[in-house]
């Protein structure tokens, strides 16, 4: 025979301790709030090229003078009041070359070609497409660009690019299209501080890319604001949809157990779910929807927990209907113990390998699992069976008050299901 | 249940959660790159290519067939073959011999005119493609922080939306339109809350989504597939009769721009014209050069319409779209059809006749109509069920994207992930030693039905989404712990190897039981009620609780039955202690 722990002798300080460490939890989570992740929160996408320069072209004439980089051809407008009004098309096909191109530009009047050097034979077919509209090229020259010929010629990697922008705050790199066309998407998340945040997230992303690769060799192709992936509803929502679940709970465990079980059960893993919380909160670890996530696995695993020692205590009562119901308890949790400390090990293994494994969303995900764990095999013993036993021996109590003797009460109170 | 029905379910059990996993199989290790790389393209690029390929191969054949050569074409290539079976088809469906070899000439001989020939091979090279795009569809995806797919801006079109109200819109319009728009996007993308998208607001009026997976423009199309404006017109026989004269000389009579016609007084004061469009065998929006003229209401607009489902016409086997219509929707409809039977009623779909046909008698609350192809009418349904978009949606940029992930991040989560599950199954072996093999199997078969089963709720693989199966299969083994340490218990009070697996099993029953059907319970609850990532949350959770509960409780005795019985094992390896 197993030596029986008298687990009932600890149940009035854990509750102290859950109850104190839940109202510190409930402070953070009305003072502070949540530190919302990125899927809550807006943003800027910005698309950037990376390219080499090429020639820079401007017009030095009377008139606009607009000029268009597509995939086949450039082509330039000239308009105004003070000129002819035409459009020069300058296809690749007959230009193959950058310098063939900048000879054809210069033979335009008053247009002028710089080369950059080393240029002169890169194929006209590499040029980068001007992204925003027409470039009006005779405020300020114009900058055209090329595309690596080769894999030996790229020079940004993502790795590069995220390690040019990680100052930006929460930033995510990824690349558009097939890598050698070293464009990628940036995004920078908003937190909501500062009023011009458009703006300094992309004049931010051009300065430290342009710091890494070069001044010239960054071209902006578009920026845009985009909103949350998530309203904060969706927070809302599943703390609805956890209450209305803990109802249902509450319903199934009641017909399989007994009221005061299902209330202790369901009185468990609220109290896990409001320690995660106050870890959460009080850790400023990112709140996403991988939390949510880890909050509602943590939910399922103590309930399981929870209703796999009262299935045993059901079972010891049935056995030995006239002892204590705090015997009971010890004994039934003592059986227990063996299996609750291997599964929580078993899954532990699992979630430890994460913990020291990865970085960032993960690892953080596998954190408040570790909390939520422990928490949870915790709560089974020192909150939900501290619960019911409670309830118990008020029952008890009742009894005395009535003059029935205590034990034939214990026998009443707990009919063999 | 005796040991072969067990051994048998378990087999059923194994067999469609591989025919589920069969798709991704198929696709991702059976398909070669090239062919994947067709099957992701538009319909318009798959229709090109059959056109191309069906083309290339005649004139191949054909060239060979003058030149007198007469090697046989059956195993000389991939597409030649393809031909090679082709004929052999047409060669029985004729109930013609089939020649000694399928040289050049017999090939040619095989159809009665080089254009039938084409249209056969153009066929089989379509379905080929066709079928492999379906595939596509259905296989599992790597998520977008894994493997990147494709990022879509939708515009949304404020302006046609102010016409349709009649006013001009308010902020507050203009918001909860957009709002709306991307909910809808939203519950279409991610039906069941598994594929996780991204999906933002872009700006004052745009949509940014990224979709995982590799890049098919036809996925968003299908999405966004028209604005859903689905309405019912009656037809004006007599002005289309005289379009239709007025088309005969004058072919180009109509303004494709304007829907109009130059000459006063041929149509009708009031009345439009809209062209009539057919699908193709591509399932392609193909005009058919047939002009109606309707009356310019429509008779009944799609927002009465309830729902909508598919089904395929008994006798042609044609998909059918049956729409049920809400009660007003019923009246007007019934008003609408008593007062014009015997005349031609059109669906028009997105300003495009899609079907017409003659009012016989008067119809009330269910509408049966032809003229979708399958999958439009599957669209169409789904559309009609997920509330018509209140905007209507255009795509303007469509780029592959790469991985939200950086690589040195996917490699650690992929060493972590290995790590933990290994961890898991090894302690269970170092733990519960011969019954640890035993868990360990019970587990690598409830992953291998819990990815599969996902897979056809369209599961993405993302990190998280893995490392929720490794928590899963941890948290799973619990199942196996509290029926080993029964067993442990019953060996302990002296029973055999028999009675005591039969009694841990027994008495662990109610307790694996309850606590997962709770566990269940809240899961199904939530996955019905959630939106987003807690339905996909909610419904891996209940698929994996399921599962487990199969192998602990089923795979898992069956197991142990078979060494007791068929191996003849006496005492259970379940702990290195000597108990």
């Amino acid at each position: 025979m197993k030596r029986i722990i008298p687990f009932t002798r600890y149940f009035l300080p854990a509750v102290l301790v859950s109850s104190a460490l839940i109202l510190f939890g409930l402070f953070g989570f009305f003072t502070k709030g949540f530190n919302l992740g990125v899927d809550f929160q807006a943003g800027v996408n910005q698309t950037v090229q990376l390219a080499y320069p090429v020639a820079s072209i401007s017009y030095e004439g009377k008139g606009n003078a607009e000029m268009t980089v597509s995939e086949t051809a450039i082509t330039l407008v000239f308009s105004g009041a003070e000129t002819d009004s035409k459009t020069v098309v300058l296809n690749y096909k007959d230009n193959p070359t950058v310098a063939d191109l900048a000879k054809a530009l210069e033979a335009l009047p008053a247009v002028k070609v710089q080369l950059e050097p080393g240029q002169e034979n890169s194929a006209s077919t590499l040029l980068v497409p001007t992204y925003q509209g027409n470039t009006l090229i005779n405020l300020k020259p114009a900058l055209v660009h090329r595309l690596p010929a080769s894999d030996t010629e790229r020079f940004a990697s993502i790795d590069k690019v995220r390690e040019a922008v990680k100052d930006m705050g929460r930033v995510s790199v990824q690349t558009i299209n097939p890598t050698s066309q070293q464009r990628f998407m940036i995004r920078v998340q908003d937190e909501g501080k500062d009023p011009r945040f458009t703006e300094t997230a992309r004049a931010g992303i051009i300065s430290g890319l342009e710091n890494a690769f070069g001044k010239n060799r960054v071209v902006e192709v578009k920026t845009d604001f985009v909103g949350a992936r998530f309203s904060q509803g969706l927070t809302q929502q599943s703390i609805f949809l956890v209450l209305a679940t803990m109802v249902l709970i509450l319903l199934y465990s009641t017909i399989r157990f007994k009221f005061e079980f299902a209330l202790g059960a369901v009185l468990a893993i609220m109290h896990d779910a409001l320690i995660m919380i106050a870890f959460v909160v009080w850790s400023r670890m990112e709140f996403n929807t991988t939390t949510i996530a880890a909050i509602l696995t943590i939910l399922g695993y103590s309930i399981n927990d929870t209703i796999v020692q009262f299935d045993r205590v059901r079972e010891e009562r049935k056995l030995r209907p006239t002892d204590k119901f705090a015997d009971i308890l010890n004994s039934a949790l003592t059986h227990t113990l063996g299996r609750t400390v291997i599964t929580t090990a078993t899954t532990m293994l699992a979630v430890l390998s994460l913990f020291f494994f990865t970085t960032g969303n993960i690892k953080d995900f596998a954190l408040a699992l570790l909390v939520g764990m422990t928490s949870g095999a915790y709560s089974t013993i020192f909150i939900a069976s501290a619960f019911v036993l409670f309830w118990n021996q008020r029952k008890e109590k009742k009894g005395h008050a009535s003059s029935i003797p205590a034990a034939s009460a214990a026998g009443k109170a707990q009919p063999a299901k | 249940m005796s040991k072969t029905r067990r051994l048998i379910t378990v087999i059923v059990v194994l067999a469609i959660a591989f025919a589920f996993l069969f798709p991704t199989i198929e696709w991702y290790v059976l398909t070669p790159k090239e062919d994947q790389a067709i099957a992701v393209g538009s319909r318009e690029q798959i229709r090109d290519f059959s056109r191309r390929m069906a083309y290339s191969v005649l004139i191949d054949i054909k060239n060979k067939a003058l030149a007198g050569d007469s090697t046989d074409l059956s195993n000389q290539s991939k597409d030649l073959a393809l031909v090679v079976s082709v004929a052999k088809k047409a060669y029985s469906d004729a109930k013609r011999p089939q020649p000694k070899k399928y040289d050049a000439a017999s090939i040619l001989a095989a159809f009665s005119s080089e254009r039938a020939m084409f249209d056969a091979v153009e066929a089989r090279f379509r379905e080929r493609t066709l079928a492999l795009k379906n595939l596509h569809g259905n296989a599992l995806q790597l998520g977008l922080d894994l493997a990147g797919g494709m990022s879509v801006v939708i515009q949304a079109d404020m302006k046609a939306l102010a016409e349709k109200l009649g006013h001009d819109l308010s902020p507050a319009e203009r918001e909860d339109a957009m709002k709306r728009g991307v909910e809808v996007l939203n519950s279409r993308i991610d039906k069941f809350g598994l594929t996780e998208p991204v999906i933002r607001r872009q700006g004052e009026d745009q949509i940014y989504v990224e979709i995982p997976g590799t890049p098919d423009p036809e996925r968003i199309n299908s999405i966004i597939m028209g604005k859903g404006n689905l309405a019912f017109y009656i037809v004006d026989s007599e002005a289309t009769a005289a379009l239709s004269s007025y088309l005969a000389t004058n072919p180009l009579g109509v303004d494709e721009r304007t829907m109009t016609v130059a000459q006063a007084g041929l149509i009708p004061e009031g009345k439009i014209i809209r062209k009539v469009y057919k699908k193709d065998s591509y399932g392609l929006d193909e005009f058919t050069g047939e002009y109606l003229v309707l009356e310019g209401k429509p008779g009944l607009d799609g927002s009465h319409i309830q729902s909508a489902t598919v089904s395929s016409d008994q006798i042609t086997g044609k998909p059918e779209t049956n729409f049920v219509l809400d009660k007003e929707g019923g009246d007007l409809f019934y008003d609408l059809t008593s007062k014009n039977v015997g005349k031609t009623m059109a669906v028009v779909l997105d300003d495009r006749v899609k079907n017409y046909a003659r009012i016989q008698e008067p119809i009330r609350e269910s509408v049966r109509i032809t003229g979708f192809s399958a999958d439009e009418a599957q669209a169409l349904a789904l559309l009609l069920r997920t509330a018509a978009l209140p905007i209507s949606l255009s795509v303007v940029t469509q780029q592959a994207i790469g991985a939200s992930l950086g690589e040195d991040a996917i490699a650690q989560g992929k060493t972590a992930i290995i790590i933990g599950l290994l961890a898991v199954l090894v302690f269970m072996f170092a733990y519960y030693k011969g019954a640890g093999v035993n868990a360990t199997v019970a587990q690598a078969v409830n992953l291998f039905i819990m990815i599969s089963v996902l897979t056809a709720f369209k599961l993405t693989l993302t990190l998280p989404s893995i490392a929720g199966f490794v928590l899963t299969v941890g948290m799973a083994v619990d199942a196996n712990v509290i029926i080993f340490e029964r067993i442990k218990e019953e060996l302990r009070s002296g029973k055999t190897r028999k009675a005591a697996i039969d009694a841990g099993f027994h008495k662990a029953f109610w307790a694996v039981m309850d606590s997962n059907i709770t566990t269940i319970i809240a899961a199904l609850f939530l996955a019905q009620l959630g939106s987003g990532p807690i339905q996909g949350f909610a419904i891996s959770l209940a698929i994996g609780n399921m599962t487990s509960l199969f192998t602990s409780l089923f795979l898992s005795k069956l197991i142990f039955d078979f060494e007791t019985d068929v191996l003849k094992k006496q005492n259970v390896s379940i702990s290195w202690r000597a108990e």
